[in-house]
């Protein structure tokens, strides 16, 4: 079975903000919520390198460890996936992911937050596949139609892949033979553990349960 | 032709001069080089310095709004989980656990401390009203808060394999919703608590011997104190002053995010919350023993505001003394460090 990651190539991104702007409008998510972004380092100077950062689908995902109600899941593909009948709202996922992944749509005054939302590596949630109510809740599943995630798909440079890890690791490697240089890819030892000591493969979770 | 000449020329200089004026500071604070550009020139390719900002945790520039947005990798998410998840849980579960057992022991072994001498029926006032409405008001919130906290972080493992996943979701998001309103409730309550009681328990000299006899807990023996003993002042600057301000001021950092404090506060605010929290029920349950179960005598004080007068003097000797002298005078409103009205 496939492992689904997403790579982004810092020499390949021009900061477009395509895929923050595919992925709001394909899953129709909540104000204030942004569940994919891209960061500028040196912008606007010499040395200037763009990376876009949704949530990683982490091989031992801190959001999964610390929620109080254990609402999230892992599919067979490694996404990781979370409830939102069982959200409570406490943010600890937030204070946990070293991503920023997790948002809050504000459900009240005081900054009260509402039900977590997140990238769902386009794979919606638990409810049944393609149906009103998951798409209301998690946007589309692309993958049950047997697509990639749609930020991945529309980037421009390919800067932005999203697929089987092992598909995309051997897309990149070709790159830096091209190149000649530049093996690393970020954000990658924090998510999936050093290339060195790969954490051993999670068992997928149950999904849907509420 | 020579005076056009002369217009000409100031209307250069003119010119000239303002140009200096607005490009001349542009080119001073052109910014020096990039890290990252320097790197590039001798090692094309090599992206040493941008990996190290991606890692730093500063916020480099992006589009999207919102707090930290333009951090790509915060690392002190990890520590606050290892924290957490394990010896934070681990051994506050442990203590807490512990003092339940040490009191039920020491229960089994001590039983309830009673009066040596038969009540006298003559009761003295121990506590105005606004005295015990704070107390309760402070009680009831903590408990409150007590509860829902622990359900909180132990839930996960204990209720949750007996509720399921549906009810124990239920059950939590009710208790965190009651956490969050609950807890301003608390710290005001322990504001009104502090004002009301802190000139009775500033340490006075008969303390030592207190200290000294440590309370006459296991001899049986009555020490006597004034208004409030050792173990009482003791319970007040640590419980309430310390823990519960303390406890109460990270909560309030956690409450409201509206103030777009960054990950990192909330981290060490949540840590402080936890560790503060876990002391402070922990020291409660001994608390809330000795008030209740632990003491014949001690909980009517509290309910009522009158306590009998065999109780005050073989428990508060030298304050009862003080009530004596004052019998008949009319009591003053306010708090009242001297008790006056002696009711039968």
């Amino acid at each position: 079975m496939a492992r689904m990651k997403f790579i982004c190539d810092a020499e390949r991104c021009i900061e477009c903000n395509g895929c923050v702007t595919a992925c709001k409008n394909e899953h129709e998510v909540p104000w204030g919520v942004n569940r994919r972004r891209v960061v500028t380092i040196n912008d606007g100077v010499p040395g200037e390198r763009s990376m876009s950062v949704a949530c990683m689908h982490c091989s031992d995902a801190p959001c999964m460890a610390v929620c109080p109600v254990d609402c999230f899941y892992r599919t067979d593909e490694g996404v990781v996936l979370h409830d939102k009948d069982l959200c409570i709202g406490c943010g600890y996922c937030f204070y946990a992911c070293p991503f920023g992944a997790p948002q809050f749509p504000q459900a009240g005054a005081f900054g009260l937050r509402g039900k977590m939302d997140k990238c769902t590596f386009c794979a919606g949630g638990p409810e049944a596949n393609s149906s009103e109510e998951e798409f209301r809740k998690y946007g589309r599943n692309r993958l049950a139609e047997g697509k990639l995630p749609l930020c991945a798909e529309v980037c421009s440079t390919k800067a932005l892949l999203g697929g089987d890890a092992d598909v995309l690791a051997d897309i990149y490697r070709q790159r830096v033979l091209t190149r000649g240089k530049g093996a690393e890819i970020w954000g990658w030892s924090t998510a999936y553990g050093k290339p060195d000591a790969p954490a051993a493969a999670p068992a997928p979770s149950a999904g849907g349960k509420s | 032709m020579a005076y056009d000449m002369t217009v000409w020329r100031r209307l250069l200089c003119a010119l000239l001069t303002l140009c200096a004026l607005a490009f001349g500071p542009a080119f001073a604070a052109d910014p020096p080089p990039t890290d990252q550009a320097l790197r590039q020139q001798v090692q094309p390719l090599n992206n040493a310095p941008v990996w190290r900002e991606v890692r730093s945790g500063e916020a480099h520039f992006t589009t999207v709004k919102g707090v930290e947005t333009g951090v790509l990798i915060q690392s002190g998410g990890q520590t606050w989980r290892a924290l957490r998840n394990g010896p934070i849980t681990l051994y506050g579960g442990i203590v807490f656990s512990a003092m339940l057992v040490l009191l039920a022991v020491f229960f089994k072994l001590r039983g309830q401390i009673r009066l040596s001498e038969p009540k006298t029926g003559r009761l003295i006032q121990r506590f105005t009203t606004l005295e015990r409405m704070s107390h309760w008001t402070m009680a009831i919130s903590f408990c409150v808060l007590m509860v829902s906290g622990l359900i909180m972080l132990f839930g996960k493992h204990v209720l949750l394999p007996v509720f399921g996943y549906s009810l124990f979701a239920v059950v939590a998001m009710v208790c965190k919703n009651i956490h969050n309103f609950v807890g301003p409730v608390f710290i005001l309550s322990v504001l009104l608590f502090i004002v009301l009681f802190v000139k009775d328990n500033v340490w006075q000299a008969i303390d030592a011997l207190w200290i000294r006899k440590a309370g006459g807990l296991l001899s049986g023996e009555h020490v006597p104190s004034h208004r409030f003993n050792f173990g009482e002042k003791t319970w007040f600057w640590l419980g309430v002053v310390f823990l519960s301000l303390t406890v109460g001021a990270s909560g309030l950092v956690l409450n409201f995010p509206n103030f777009e404090q960054g990950r990192a506060v909330m981290q060490t605010a949540n840590l402080v919350h936890l560790i503060g929290g876990l002391i402070v029920m922990t020291l409660s349950l001994a608390h809330i023993y000795i008030g209740t179960l632990g003491m014949e005598g001690a909980l009517e004080g509290m309910q009522t505001g009158y306590v009998d007068e065999t109780w005050a003097k073989e428990h508060h000797e030298l304050w009862y003394d003080a009530a004596r002298q004052n019998q008949g005078m009319e009591q003053t409103p306010g708090g009242l460090s001297a008790p006056a009205a002696v009711r039968t």
